[in-house]
């Protein structure tokens, strides 16, 4: 008797594994049709991409007020020099008019090309926490959701692209972002940024991040939270 | 080198004497706080530190970070005194400002340290507008709905600010405010207020990343007089019952069998031995009563046994003891002791002599015993024998030579009789006495034999009590066994007297010897029998026996034998014709009255 079940066991087993469609993978849910399947609208896409940014910016600060209160004398912000963040030779609006004067590709563009430098350098961010004894689990691990959070927020703001797209919001002025994947968090004296700088300038290009989603958000869906 | 001394002593002076007079250079500022509304414009303030008692001057320079340029506070008069605004254009977000206060009079001035400012994280709103909180009446009760409208300077609509509100309530006398949060809303109902009471109601709010701002006005409510309704307590009232209801219900089903016991006692079914329910509702009947029948009832007795019991005609001299073989064999084998004269018993006497004859009988010859029980049979067997030998063969079997039948002892078809029979008057006594006269080495022996005698199946042989005559005789008692011949007959035998030494003197009946008076007892003390009727009545004849040779000619038998003996096994042929079946006739008219017993 146990051994028929096992036998049935095995062989369902092995189906599952053979099946294609029964393997858990990215499939799309709907390959099958657009029938009974939930094509999320734009404003939800949307609204999950400023919950992605949101979520990401508030990890960012933690992290941040972590850093000065242990890692650095209680000072305030007085006496702080800060070298340059890798990402300033981005060009962001840094008003509110400037942002609104930007068109949507471009403002898009901007959002990306900003999630596109960081990849990297949150890699390495998270790389160098968890080796240093300073930091506890939950921090690195706050750093590790980081870097996953940008990665997915990335790849929303594509999929927001994708859509303003296909439904014509966008033109295709949109430029390609190799340019911006080689970028390396590197200053100018050419020395890695330390731990509190990178946290330091991502704090910052989070803000902005969110902040221009929200605007785009408004202007193309503009229904409600606006 | 001079000059430099020169200078110094002179300076020192000019502070000493500006000391001595009042004055000094100013004091340090100090910024206190940037904020920005609406994250477009923002506004520094500093505190002026000792002004030196000389008017001092301040101003505020700034720069970018990475840049080296220093600018000047391009407003000085829009924030009021000691504040700095920046202006949309001199705003910069995510850019961090060093800002610093300069002190400046005629003596001296001096700089403030520097803040280090990034526009984005010192946001801090106005207060909401337009707070108004209404008391809105319902079926549930009236409450109060509280709303505003979003400070005028934030850009929410453009989503460059996202705000958040929280208002809080309380009423007059309250020491504790009562906080809640309306999210991103701009209204919001509050609810549970007691009634007729005043209530005020302040809102705030914040930005996603910045700072609360300040609350509002405070707003006024009253709300209404209205007497709650108290469902909540019909509520738990119904819930408690139910409740109550649910506890019954489960201890009633689970005591469900005493319940019903108390309430439907139970209707008691029937208890008939042996009743079965599933035979009679299957419906056969016959097999439920029969089940219900108890063997052995009712009881079934062996009616020989009624019969034997039955059997006690006593009367009192001529004595004609009907005894049951039954029971003398009973007693032939239970008791030795010949002197049981229980009366239920018959005559014991009788009986017991009987045995004796029985094993006085036996003493000897064997072949004696041999044609005794076929002649004792055969005198029994009325019916059977016709001839007034009654020799017939129809004995007996015997087993070793014993005597099986009883009635051996009566057997005696030989004609020649041996009266050794001391001439005693009839009478019954126990059989040790008798045999004291005869020899007694010759009792036991035969006695014991007869004891072993399988006397029933005699019985059986002749389906009636063989014997029921109770007839004491002897024969050939005083003579050693050797000496009995077989032609020793049986008869009756009276006791004529008892001699002091408790002797029975004993004679026979049939004794030509006998005295007249003996005949006078044979004729009082047995009644012949005429006839018996249809209707099984005994007519009895006053004859005496001896007068059966003369009396009765048609008796054929009666004649031809010898002196007739009583015990002689003759069937008398009545007037009638033969008697009739069942019925056995002794000798001289003699019936055994036993065959009148209605048969079972």
């Amino acid at each position: 008797m146990s051994r028929s079940l096992k036998q049935v066991a095995v062989l369902l087993v092995a189906l599952l594994c053979l099946d294609p469609h029964g393997r858990v993978g990215s499939a799309p849910i709907c390959a099958h049709g657009p029938s009974g399947c939930h094509v999320p609208s734009l404003a939800d896409l949307f609204d999950r991409v400023i919950q992605h940014s949101a979520r990401m910016h508030s990890l960012s600060n933690d992290l941040h007020s972590e850093f000065e209160q242990y890692f650095l004398p209680s000072k305030n912000h007085i006496g702080k020099i800060y070298r340059k963040c890798h990402t300033s030779n981005i060009l962001t609006p840094n008003g509110k008019e400037n942002a609104q004067k930007l068109a949507r590709e471009e403002l898009t563009e901007v959002i990306l090309k900003l999630l596109m430098a960081w990849r990297d350098p949150l890699f390495q961010l998270h790389q160098s926490m968890a080796d240093q004894q300073d930091f506890n689990s939950f921090s690195s691990n706050k750093a590790l959701e980081m870097g996953d959070m940008a990665h997915e927020l990335r790849k929303g703001v594509e999929k927001v692209a994708e859509k303003m797209r296909v439904l014509g919001m966008l033109g295709n002025s949109v430029t390609g972002l190799s340019a911006a994947e080689a970028m390396l968090p590197l200053s100018e004296s050419g020395e890695a940024m330390s731990d509190y700088e990178l946290l330091y300038c991502f704090r910052r290009d989070s803000n902005k991040v969110q902040n221009y989603l929200k605007i785009l958000k408004c202007r193309i869906v503009p229904e409600h939270d606006c | 080198m001079r000059n430099s001394g020169a200078v110094l002593i002179l300076s020192f002076i000019a502070k000493l004497i500006s000391q001595a007079a009042g004055v000094s250079a100013p004091g340090k500022p100090r910024l206190t706080s940037c904020r920005s509304p609406e994250k477009e414009t923002f506004t520094c303030w500093w505190e002026p530190g000792d002004d030196g008692g000389l008017p001092t001057t301040y101003g505020l320079y700034y720069h970018l970070e990475n840049s080296e340029t220093i600018y000047e506070c391009p407003d000085y008069r829009t924030a009021g005194d000691n504040s700095c605004f920046f202006n949309k254009n001199d705003t910069s977000l995510w850019v961090n400002y060093n800002i610093t206060v300069v002190a400046t009079n005629a003596l001296g001035r001096d700089i403030s340290d520097p803040v280090e400012v990034d526009v984005a994280y010192i946001v801090q709103p106005n207060t909401p507008e337009n707070v108004t909180a209404v008391v809105v009446d319902e079926d549930q009760g009236p409450f109060v709905r509280v709303s505003w409208e979003k400070p005028r300077t934030a850009d929410t609509r453009s989503g460059w600010i996202t705000l958040q509100y929280q208002l809080r309530v309380k009423q007059k006398k309250d020491k504790e405010w009562e906080e809640y949060d309306a999210g991103m809303q701009k209204y919001y109902n509050v609810f549970s207020l007691h009634p007729d009471k005043e209530f005020m109601v302040q809102v705030r709010c914040k930005p996603d990343h910045g700072f609360w701002s300040e609350w509002t006005q405070t707003t006024y409510v009253k709300m209404p007089d209205y007497i709650p309704r108290e469902r909540s307590l019909w509520i738990m009232i119904t819930i408690f019952s139910v409740f109550i209801v649910l506890i019954l219900t489960w201890t009633l089903n689970v005591k469900r069998n005493s319940v019903k016991l108390c309430l439907l006692p139970p209707v008691p079914g029937p208890k008939i031995k042996g009743f079965d329910k599933q035979l009679l509702k299957s419906g056969k009947s016959e097999e439920v009563f029969n089940s219900l029948v108890i063997q052995g009832f009712p009881p079934t007795i062996d009616y020989d046994d009624l019969l034997v019991e039955y059997l006690e005609v006593y009367d009192n001299e001529e004595q004609e003891l009907v005894l049951d073989s039954k029971d003398l064999s009973e007693d032939c084998m239970k008791s030795k002791s010949p002197s049981d004269c229980d009366s239920g018993r018959g005559s014991c006497d009788s009986r017991t002599l009987l045995l004796e004859k029985c094993m006085v009988g036996r003493e000897g010859s064997r072949s004696d015993q041999h044609q005794y029980s076929q002649h004792g049979e055969t005198s029994w067997a009325s019916t059977e024998s016709s001839e007034c030998q009654g020799l017939e063969p129809g004995s007996p079997e015997f087993s070793d030579g014993r005597v099986k039948t009883w009635p051996v002892v009566f057997s005696s078809p030989q004609p020649h009789h041996h009266y050794q029979v001391e001439a005693v008057k009839p009478v019954y006594h126990s059989v040790p006495e008798i045999l004291n006269h005869s020899s007694p080495h010759a009792m036991p022996a035969n006695y014991q034999n007869l004891q072993h005698q399988d006397i029933p199946q005699q019985e059986g042989r002749f389906g009636k009590p063989a014997c029921r005559h109770s007839q004491s005789y002897t024969h050939g008692l005083d003579t050693p066994a050797p000496g009995v011949s077989p032609s020793r007959s049986l008869e009756y035998v009276e006791v004529q007297r008892i001699n002091p030494e408790n002797m029975l003197l004993l004679r026979p009946l049939s004794d030509q010897n006998r005295e007249p008076e003996g005949s006078d007892y044979a004729g009082e003390d047995y009644s012949k029998v005429k006839e018996v009727t249809s209707n099984n009545i005994l007519l009895l004849q006053r004859d005496t026996s001896y007068l059966c040779a003369d009396g009765y000619s048609q008796a054929g038998q009666c004649t031809t034998q010898q002196p007739p003996h009583p015990c002689k096994p003759v069937i008398y042929q009545s007037h009638s014709g033969m008697p009739q079946e069942g019925m056995r006739v002794m000798g001289n008219g003699y019936v055994d009255t036993t065959v009148l017993m209605p048969s079972y």
